[in-house]
């Protein structure tokens, strides 16, 4: 073989212009050389002809949602969340909660209003509310936990009437959010919201309420849950602490 | 164009690259999405100085070695293949299989090292600040992945004889 090995080869090969002109020279009066580059040349073109057909599909949607979610500041989309949901969005409650972040950097949401957004974005979803659904429920908190980083409950709330229809992953600032979603007999909707809180105190439970959407939140440990609806206050409380008191007790 | 037009365009190739590199759909999607979430979570880290693509295969590659790390097992399993596309006469087809079963039995450094050259068609700078390694170094493991791929894929003797490796 010639003087130069393969990975002096390579570097030519994938290197600058200049590196691969010298390489064509080289291989003008070496049919060795030639050869060797052939087959480069081949393996190639077998990795395009394997792989590139992957290119050329449609983005999967749960690719193409997480570029959808906003990354813009909350409060430019309040109106369009306005426009596009049927439900009439508690904007003085995203204000509060966004009053709420804290110590929150100028693009960190609070979790009381990323909540709510996921509530309002799925709660009027007929036919995907979720990723996975409760049938599934113990793949669910599998997958959940390993996405949010801990392990996680999956609060009961079948005596407040409220039965699980699913869960999935969000893209929150903090990370990956879990989003859980129940139902009553009558249809009514409630989400259930834990996203990493790494760096908030600890809070007790604390009650939002504006407009028909009300949230209850509280961080615990290095989570942060809310728990989003529209239904009484009452309701909403006693629901709340039920979840409140399973997720804790884990 | 915006932060979120950029990453949508280095989508289609970092979903190449990740099936080429896990062999298996899911995972592959699996892969692309929490890479996806990292750079969403992380963009102010990102300061456009240089190209998003490279920050982008950069966090793929990490997540890829974290996954690795923490659940060996899991992605050793080779999922459910693609068929290889027919294009042209039998040898043709065979030719691909073997290629797509030889890349799996390259040691998972080769296979990503050799895939952000010869799929990605990145240069050796390029894929050697991806995998921060030097850039000789590098070129060593290209050349182990690429006569590896040789010899298993029949064209440097005869069928299954492997040949020594050259450093």
């Amino acid at each position: 073989m010639p003087d130069m090995d393969d990975a002096a080869l390579q570097a030519l090969r994938h290197g600058s212009a200049e590196d691969r002109a010298r390489l064509e020279r080289l291989a003008e009066g070496d049919a060795a050389l030639r050869d060797r580059l052939a087959e480069w040349d081949r393996q190639d073109a077998a990795l395009h002809a394997l792989y590139d057909p992957v290119v050329e599909e449609p983005l999967p949607g749960r690719l193409t949602a997480l570029l959808v979610q906003p990354a813009a500041p909350p409060r430019r989309l309040w109106p369009i969340a306005a426009m596009v949901a049927p439900l009439v969005i508690g904007v003085a409650l995203g204000w509060g909660a966004a009053r709420w972040s804290g110590d929150g950097g100028r693009d960190t949401d609070s979790l009381l209003a990323s909540a709510i957004r996921a509530h309002d974005t799925y709660v009027v979803e007929v036919v995907h509310p979720v990723e996975v659904p409760a049938s599934d429920e113990a793949h669910m908190t599998k997958w959940l936990s390993k996405r949010v980083g801990q392990q996680l409950a999956v609060p009961d709330l079948t005596a407040d009437g409220f039965r699980l229809v699913g869960g999935r992953v969000l893209p929150d600032t903090r990370g990956a959010a879990a989003l859980m979603m129940y139902e009553d007999d009558q249809g009514q909707r409630l989400t259930l919201y834990i996203a990493p809180e790494p760096r908030q105190p600890e809070t007790a439970l604390r009650f939002a309420d504006s407009g028909p959407t009300r949230g209850v939140w509280w961080v615990e440990g290095n989570l942060g849950c809310a728990v989003v609806g529209d239904l009484p206050k009452d309701r909403l409380k006693a629901v709340a602490t039920r979840a409140y008191d399973q997720l804790t007790g884990a | 164009m915006t932060f979120l037009d950029e990453i949508e365009a280095c989508l289609p190739s970092l979903r190449r690259y990740a099936f080429a590199l896990l062999r298996n759909r899911d995972a592959a999607d699996d892969l692309v999405q929490d890479t996806l979430e990292r750079a969403l979570s992380r963009r102010h880290l990102w300061r456009g100085d240089g190209p998003l693509r490279a920050w982008l295969f950069r966090i793929l590659l990490n997540r890829f070695r974290d996954d690795r790390r923490r659940d060996r097992t899991a992605l050793s399993v080779v999922g459910a293949m693609i068929d290889p596309p027919v294009s042209g006469g039998q040898d043709e087809r065979l030719d691909l299989r073997e290629v797509h079963e030889a890349m799996g039995r390259l040691p998972a450094d080769q296979r990503a090292a050799l895939l952000l050259v010869g799929l990605e068609g990145m240069s050796l700078a390029e894929a050697a600040r991806i995998l921060e390694l030097p850039e000789g170094t590098l070129a060593s493991r290209l050349g182990r992945a690429r006569a590896e791929l040789r010899a298993m894929t029949g064209r440097s003797g005869p069928r299954g004889e492997r040949k020594a490796t050259e450093t």
